[in-house]
């Protein structure tokens, strides 16, 4: 079977993830302490208008967006741009680039086996939470099966921008600064920080135009709208579908121009 | 004073060597200071939409907001700018390197973080300066010789704190592995320092105040000028738990450089 091959990689990242148990626990402390805050942000927020629903989230709508968004993020994040970027400065990537397999399948396959790792430490836990605090606010039922093919067409497409971004690292040699503009861009347009319900409707537009409202956007909105039509449900898989296809075609045809032009020292 | 000139010297010829290496990768150079511009316009955009939504929140108008905003960006900025260096310390700590700070004739502290100076948090200031300045003109508020040096020294110590909690947690690389994550974390305070602390509950202002301090970096120094018919206590006491607060993030860092015995290389 040709899967168990790439399987094995997985098994390793799994592995080298349990390694740093001790960064889990405090990545979880202050996950915890980001989610009291912006509890009581958007607290006082919603305290100071008279109208309990804006824009047609309530405070509770628009918590049970934000905390699982930032769990979403805790689990998707992949350090890629980090590793790729390191490896290209060290020259290791020669190492990766002589293994039978293409660079990009292997490290999204090295890099599952640390997602998986974090969906079960901390997106699991965060969602039976919510749905325990909530009593019930996220509706178990078909729309979890959406959720679920959501989640892995997000996870492509953020693998897919993170490889971009990865391959811009070999021709520029600056990672901090690479990384920091993916980060920041990614998380305002995803609506990770803010649900996109709240921008201005011209900013809206604009965002439903791009790839990154399909990483956290999409996914959550299809785990807690309530009563959304199979049709609609199916045009959001569709574009996030899209999405990755095109990311997918930009990401190898940029990384086969740059590939030529890479330059290790020794090693 | 001969000494402060001493090492004001010293650091005249660091700073120098290091903007020198650093021009020698301009493109990160260029590259990363688009990185700060885009991670403080971003900032800036998330706080926007929210106030598109919401007229005040908790009886803090949208430029009163502003300025706390604007005020936080500058007094982050010292941190970014001269104590940048923490975050490689653990490197130099696991790597042995860190053995190299511990033979000069000089405060080794000073000496650490003398060899870095980052350009990048020079778009914050900017950044900052700019959102202050247009709020101070919306409020309307006063503007005086006195009311300058009084901004300036409340800026000046709101800065401290976040460079004492900048250090404490770089020091616990001396001790435990993997701080990076204890750096994180931390660093990711300085994003809640914009908000006035009396949107928390009665423990979390506690925590905030005492335990994190990050209620010193923007909201109590502001106060002073957008309150100030109500000043509390704490904000005129702020410049001395600021200093007490270096001084102790010093204490406990030096603490740390004491202990560490080189790995044998």
């Amino acid at each position: 079977m040709g899967l168990k091959k790439y399987l094995t990689f997985t098994r390793a990242g799994i592995v080298e993830s349990l390694q740093f148990r001790s960064s889990i626990f405090v990545t979880i402390l202050g996950n915890f302490i980001y989610l009291i805050i912006t509890y009581y942000l958007w607290k006082a927020i919603y305290a100071s208008v008279d109208s309990k629903v804006i824009n047609g989230m309530s405070f509770a709508d628009t918590m049970i967006y934000l905390v699982l968004a930032s769990a979403l993020f805790y689990f998707m994040e992949v350090y890629l741009v980090w590793d790729m970027g390191r490896s290209i400065q060290t020259g290791k990537i020669v190492l990766d680039l002589l293994k039978p397999i293409p660079y990009q399948s292997f490290m999204f396959w090295y890099s599952s086996g640390s997602c998986l790792m974090s969906f079960i430490i901390t997106f699991l836990p965060t969602a039976v939470l919510v749905y325990i605090v909530t009593k019930g606010a996220i509706h178990l039922g078909i729309n979890l099966l959406f959720f679920m093919a959501g989640v892995v067409l997000a996870l492509l497409i953020n693998y897919f921008i993170n490889l971009i971004v990865g391959t811009i690292c070999i021709h520029t040699e600056s990672i901090w600064g690479v990384n920091i503009m993916k980060e920041v861009i990614v998380l305002l347009f995803s609506g990770a920080t803010i649900p996109i319900a709240f921008f201005p409707e011209k900013l809206r537009t604009l965002v439903f135009y791009m790839p990154f409202q399909a990483i956290y956007n999409t996914p959550l909105r299809l785990l807690i709208t309530p009563n959304m039509s199979r049709q609609e449900r199916l045009q959001l898989l569709l574009i996030q579908l899209f999405w990755v296809v095109v990311l997918y075609g930009i990401s190898k045809l940029f990384w086969n121009i740059s590939i030529k032009k890479i330059t290790v020292n020794g090693g | 004073m001969k000494r402060i000139r001493f090492y004001l010297r010293i650091y005249r010829k660091i700073l120098a060597q290091d903007l020198k290496s650093k021009m020698s990768y301009r493109a990160d150079f260029i590259i990363s200071t688009i990185g700060m511009i885009f991670t403080n316009v971003a900032g800036f955009i998330s706080f926007w939409v929210v106030f598109q939504n919401f007229p005040s929140v908790m009886g803090w108008n949208y430029h009163e907001m502003l300025f706390l905003y604007g005020f936080s960006l500058i007094a982050l900025t010292p941190v970014q700018c001269f104590f940048d260096n923490n975050w490689s310390l653990r490197h130099y700590v696991y790597s042995g390197d860190f053995i190299k700070y511990c033979f000069r004739p000089i405060n080794l502290f000073f000496y650490y973080m003398s060899e870095v100076f980052d350009i990048k948090g020079l778009g914050q200031l900017l950044f900052g300066s700019v959102t202050i300045i247009y709020a101070w003109n919306k409020l309307g508020l006063e503007v005086s010789v006195i009311v300058l040096v009084e901004l300036f020294i409340a800026i000046i110590t709101a800065s401290l704190f976040m460079i004492a909690l900048m250090n404490a947690a770089a020091a616990t690389c001396f001790w435990i592995v993997n701080s990076g994550y204890v750096m994180v974390t931390a660093f990711k305070f300085k994003d809640y320092s914009r908000y006035p602390v009396t949107i928390f509950s009665p423990v979390f202002r506690f925590v905030f105040t005492f335990v994190i301090p990050i209620a010193f970096i923007s909201y109590y120094p502001s106060l002073l000028f957008l309150r100030s018919n109500t000043v509390p206590l704490l904000t005129w006491l702020s410049p001395a738990i600021g200093v007490a607060s270096f001084y102790l993030s010093y204490k406990f860092w030096m603490k740390g450089a004491a202990s560490y015995s080189g790995t044998g290389s």
